[in-house]
């Protein structure tokens, strides 16, 4: 076994149940990023092991939520009027008439398949575009004499989290939080200028399921010096002023 | 692997809302008695059930077979957000508490929930040592940190790490011998 590596086959359990904090985590994370396949591995096997566990657990929910559930993706109830629609078909249409329906579900179901697919694609597309566009600002920053990278530190909160900005007086910049922890639909985090002493906000994101979110900061309105940064948990749409806890901040002007 | 389940995620995010039916329909009972057991209380489970179905469709492109079974994708999202709203719900009780200046009750349980809690332990758990159970259960299902759970067992840091990793390497061997 390799004992340079055994501390982490250890972290990795831990962090598989959701419950590596401090220091700890920090490591573990910087050490997953090198692609680990032992770590992975181990997270993978630890993941099935929970999914057995909660087997046992298995409980079917009311039967009324499925269709909330469906009727949420879809906007309206379409697999259950297509039921009632085939169930009254096949008592009441001739053969042929059914064989010329059926080609006219068949295309109308392609076509629903090929349009959602093409969805998919241009929300894709999009996506690879906003990316494409950040890295070069990000590049274009990075050469710039007159950028600076602040560092967030976690607050008590969130002990772990670590934030940084690349900010440019004139072309704004892009935040980059890590190991900040989820939170629910209604919330999100909110950005924080703190410019001549007080907060203006700079946009809100959300974080995926390892605490990641970057977020793209407008230049603020002509030149201002800029004190601190920090992040507060909002409601979903943002707030003019900051009202909720506060995650991560960078030091104050000394 | 049930190849056919992989299809069937594969088939949602081409945006086959059949195909999300077929998904809920075999996975839905996995995360409900999970997210039920977690928040001890069946109408925010209900709640957050469909807000863990709604992001599996969405994220359906993401699930990636060499990384995981779908159980383990479907377990590891609804154990998150059933956690993420149990410690909503207990930040706003504590808000209310320092309102009205008093102290946070904690959950109670309805009688069909505690039972369940005993019979989990019944189960899978129950052939894990009782101090191998406490540390995972705490931190499974009830969302604490290591160093929270050392503080609230009262044992090193070291010690609870061990534990959970003694009663991760137990469990896999039990998932093993039923595959």
């Amino acid at each position: 076994m390799n004992t340079e590596h055994e501390p982490f086959s250890e972290l990795a359990v831990v962090y598989a149940l959701g419950a590596l904090d401090g220091e700890d985590l920090v490591q573990f994370r910087t050490h997953l990023q090198t692609g680990c396949t032992e770590c992975n591995r181990t997270l993978e096997d630890a993941h099935a092991a929970l999914a057995h566990l909660a087997q046992g657990l298995s409980e079917p929910p009311p039967r009324r939520l499925r269709s909330a559930v469906i009727g949420r993706i879809a906007g309206d109830t379409g697999p259950r009027a297509g039921a009632r629609f085939w169930t009254g078909f096949r008592w009441a249409a001739s053969v042929a008439v059914a064989a010329g329906v059926l080609a006219a579900v068949a295309s109308a179901l392609v076509a629903v398949r090929y349009e959602a697919r093409m969805g998919q694609l241009a929300r894709e597309v999009s996506g690879l575009r906003d990316q494409a566009r950040q890295q070069d600002l990000l590049l274009r920053l990075l050469g710039d004499p007159a950028t600076q990278v602040v560092a967030l530190a976690g607050l008590d909160v969130s002990p772990g989290a670590q934030g940084r900005i690349v900010w440019h007086e004139r072309e704004g910049g892009l935040f980059f939080a890590t190991n900040l922890p989820p939170i629910p639909r209604e919330k999100a985090y909110e950005l924080w200028i703190i410019a001549a002493g007080k907060p203006i906000p700079a946009g809100v994101f959300s974080v995926d399921v390892e605490g990641h979110g970057r977020l793209r900061v407008a230049p603020l309105p002509g030149p201002v010096r800029v004190d601190q940064f920090a992040v507060t948990l909002e409601p979903a749409a943002g707030v003019p002023a900051p009202t909720g806890t506060m995650y991560l901040a960078s030091k104050a002007p000394g | 692997m049930p190849t056919d389940t992989v299809e069937l995620i594969r088939r949602m995010a081409g945006g086959d809302r059949y195909a999300f039916g077929a998904f809920y329909d075999r996975y839905a009972p996995l995360a409900f008695g999970l997210i039920r057991r977690i928040l001890r209380n069946a109408a925010e489970a209900e709640e957050v059930l469909q807000e863990v179905f709604l992001e599996l469709w969405v994220s359906a492109h993401t699930f990636d077979p060499a990384r995981g079974t779908p159980e383990a994708w479907v377990v590891m999202r609804a154990r998150s957000r059933g956690i993420d709203r149990a410690r909503s719900i207990r930040r706003k009780s504590e808000g209310m508490a320092q309102l009205s200046g008093g102290t946070v009750p904690d959950a109670v349980p309805d009688p069909a929930m505690r039972a369940e809690g005993r019979e989990i332990v019944r189960g899978v758990l129950g052939q894990l040592p009782a101090s191998q159970q406490e540390v995972i259960e705490l931190a499974f299902f009830d969302g604490l940190t290591q160093s929270e759970i050392a503080a609230r067992v009262g044992q090193p840091l070291g010690t609870v790490k061990t534990r959970m990793r003694l009663g991760l390497e137990k469990l896999r061997e039990l998932a093993g011998r039923l595959r």
